[in-house]
């Protein structure tokens, strides 16, 4: 019976695994397959590149690849713009929304900031999905010259995963207990520096988690982008969008090109945090 | 060092009135412990000593000084609370440091200052150690220490034993009590163990329901409650109560007991009479002897319907009529389960307390 149950655990873990691996592992793969190999238009499903190559990597890059005779050569196009901006709107909207997020959920934990209804009126902003205000963002953003900057992409990703940042956050500072913060206040601490002190180092773990998941959120944006910029700021996931060529439509290879680089930051994110990960994810273990 | 005045004192939150009109002096230099039941607003008092809590209304002066608007960092206290509220992010050292580095202190003094602290509470060679690494009876001492190391005036201590098990406690009990002797501080130590305050105390604070009941040496409370509160809460086995008639024409108090077959009992009246009709009588389970149920000393006679035997006395409990008594006698006093005693009064030990305001009249 027990054998049973393991066996049946290990399939579960492998199918799930496998379901959320396969794009991953087909994205990386296209990556490196020539055009010839993008589609199955010889009648044979490539699981591996048949001749690795380098040539979307070269494409997205601005390069010519296969030589200038080739005949995927059609307007050079480069992604580095993109992938500064995606880094650029990602990280200060994701500090944005982490450091006022972060106060806002310290004022609802320690001082019931706002009355019972703050921290639920602030949830109510992810009721509905962001991109059904943001037709009215546009014009609000036209009006302030923040449409296609980098700034009002910035601002609309704080605004968007603060609520986030406030419930995550809120849950890691409930864990700690107020007389933390009140021992260092006795002991000469000004509110912020007992906060800084005594608090923050407690919740760093929790920190962490909260900045990934919501730098993740920013960084994978698409219609935001799309709606509030897309001319002179183009976000990588938006210029991913457009990877496309006279001579052969949907340039499949050069978008999984980019799309690898695009996993890239968060994975090495969650690899340099992966202490702290561990950390919040298991909080409430926390030591009384 | 500092005396501190509670003038008048207030607290209220929303339309509970934590602290009602609270008015006490602790003299300089006394350990002072602040006894009541959960929710009686000791630790409101505490918060607002310690700055963490403005009161409503009324005035806290340290030393004759209004201190209601100072920051609870430029009070000069030390706190330590039930829960240690260690920094477990930092070694004990650093803990205990913290003070003096908040103040910016330079690193020499403070280097020298936290090991006169540690070698005092003898925690000297964990100071390196991480304190997630530590014994809960060590961070305990962390946390004095931490609390220690600005030589504050005042100490405030709030239920800092009741996490330690019992013989520790007893332990930190008789060292904090050194420790006070050794500092001559003064000293405020909240706990709702009457027993701990009656050993440690020199004089005892007893709150309910967001009043002072009673402000008094431990001899004060234990013999001398002010009030039928204070009576009961006190001693470590409660005090028998059975209602009583009183008569007051003469000089004495004679009490007569609704118990059939009963004897009055003849007292010396301490405080004024208040307007109240009925009464209660109170007595302290070992003021109570067991005689011969046929004794002419035996004020009532009761049936023995359970024996405690706890060690250095046994508690023997007996029922009269529809009332219950509880009788501590010495260990050697084995009396049968339904066997028949009299019960001879400690008339010296009696107290009685009008209904209404539950006042002690004797």
């Amino acid at each position: 019976m027990r054998a049973l149950v393991t066996t049946a655990r290990a399939l579960l873990i492998t199918l799930a695994l496998f379901i959320f691996l396969f794009p991953v592992y087909w994205t990386v793969t296209m990556a490196f397959k020539p055009a010839t190999e993008w589609t199955p238009t010889s009648g044979k499903i490539y699981w591996v590149p048949d001749e690795p190559t380098l040539d979307n990597f070269r494409r997205i890059f601005g390069g010519t690849p296969g030589g200038s005779d080739s005949f995927l050569v059609s307007t050079p196009i480069n992604a580095t713009d993109s992938i500064v901006n995606s880094l650029v709107t990602a990280i200060f909207g994701s500090l944005l929304a982490l450091i006022v997020g972060t106060f806002t959920a310290y004022g609802i934990s320690r001082y019931r900031a706002g009355g019972k209804m703050l921290g639920f009126s602030i949830l109510q902003l992810r009721m509905f999905p962001p991109i059904a205000v943001m037709i009215p963002v546009l014009f609000l953003w036209t009006y302030l010259q923040l449409f296609d900057t980098r700034l009002g992409l910035i601002l609309i990703y704080g605004a968007v995963t603060f609520p986030f940042v406030v419930w995550l956050m809120k849950s890691f500072l409930d864990e700690v207990p107020r007389e933390i913060s009140e021992a260092a206040i006795v002991d000469g601490c000004t509110q912020f520096g007992a906060f800084r002190k005594s608090v923050l180092p407690l919740v760093k773990g929790g920190l962490a988690t909260t900045a990934l998941f919501v730098f993740i959120l920013n960084w994978s944006d698409f219609l935001i982008a799309l709606v509030l910029a897309g001319n002179n700021v183009v976000t990588a996931p938006v210029f991913l969008s457009q990877i496309n060529s006279a001579a052969t439509g949907q340039e499949f290879g050069s978008r999984a090109a980019l799309g690898v680089i695009l996993i890239t930051p968060p994975l090495l994110l969650s690899i340099l945090i992966q202490k702290h990960l561990v950390r919040g994810l298991t909080f409430g273990a926390i030591k009384r | 060092m500092a005396e501190i005045q509670i003038q008048n004192v207030t607290r209220t939150f929303g339309r509970f009135t934590a602290v009602d009109d609270l008015d006490l002096v602790i003299e300089d230099g006394t350990f002072v412990a602040l006894l009541g039941p959960s929710g009686c607003g000791k630790s409101t008092t505490m918060n607002m000593l310690s700055g963490l809590l403005e009161p409503t209304r009324g005035d806290i002066l340290f030393s004759g000084e209004v201190v209601n608007k100072l920051k609870p960092g430029d009070r000069n206290i030390g706190f330590v609370f039930q829960n240690y509220a260690i920094f477990t992010h930092m070694s004990a050292f650093d803990n205990i440091a913290f003070g003096l580095k908040v103040r910016k202190h330079p690193a020499e003094k403070i280097q020298q200052e936290v090991h006169e602290v540690a070698q005092l509470l003898g925690i000297e060679e964990m100071l390196d150690r991480r304190t997630t690494d530590l014994s809960v009876n060590d961070l305990q001492k962390v946390a004095i220490g931490r609390s220690m190391i600005t030589k504050p005036g005042i100490f405030l201590l709030d239920e800092p034993f009741s996490n330690l098990d019992a013989g520790f406690r007893s332990y930190m009990r008789a060292e904090l009590k050194k420790l006070q002797r050794e500092l001559s501080q003064t000293m405020i130590y909240v706990t709702h163990d009457q027993v701990e305050a009656m050993s440690m105390a020199e004089k005892i604070a007893i709150m309910d329901r967001g009043q002072l009941q009673q402000y008094g040496s431990p001899d004060d409370v234990y013999n001398r409650p002010s009030n039928r509160f204070v009576a009961g809460f006190v001693g470590s086995t409660t005090m028998n109560f059975l209602p009583a008639m009183l008569d007051h024409s003469g000089d004495d108090l004679v009490i007569t007991l609704p118990i059939a077959d009963s004897r009055p009992v003849t007292v010396h009246p301490r405080g004024a009479e208040d307007g109240s009709d009925t009464f209660t009588m109170g007595i302290r389970p070992e003021h109570i002897e067991l005689v011969e149920p046929g004794s002419s000393a035996a004020s009532l006679r009761a049936t023995v319907t359970l024996l405690e035997a706890l060690g250095p006395r046994n508690i023997v409990h007996l029922s009269s009529d529809k009332f219950l008594f509880r009788v501590a006698v010495p260990p050697t006093v084995r009396p049968r389960v339904g066997e028949s005693v009299g019960l001879e009064l400690d008339t010296r030990r009696v107290h009685v307390f009008a209904d209404e305001s539950g006042k002690a009249l004797v």
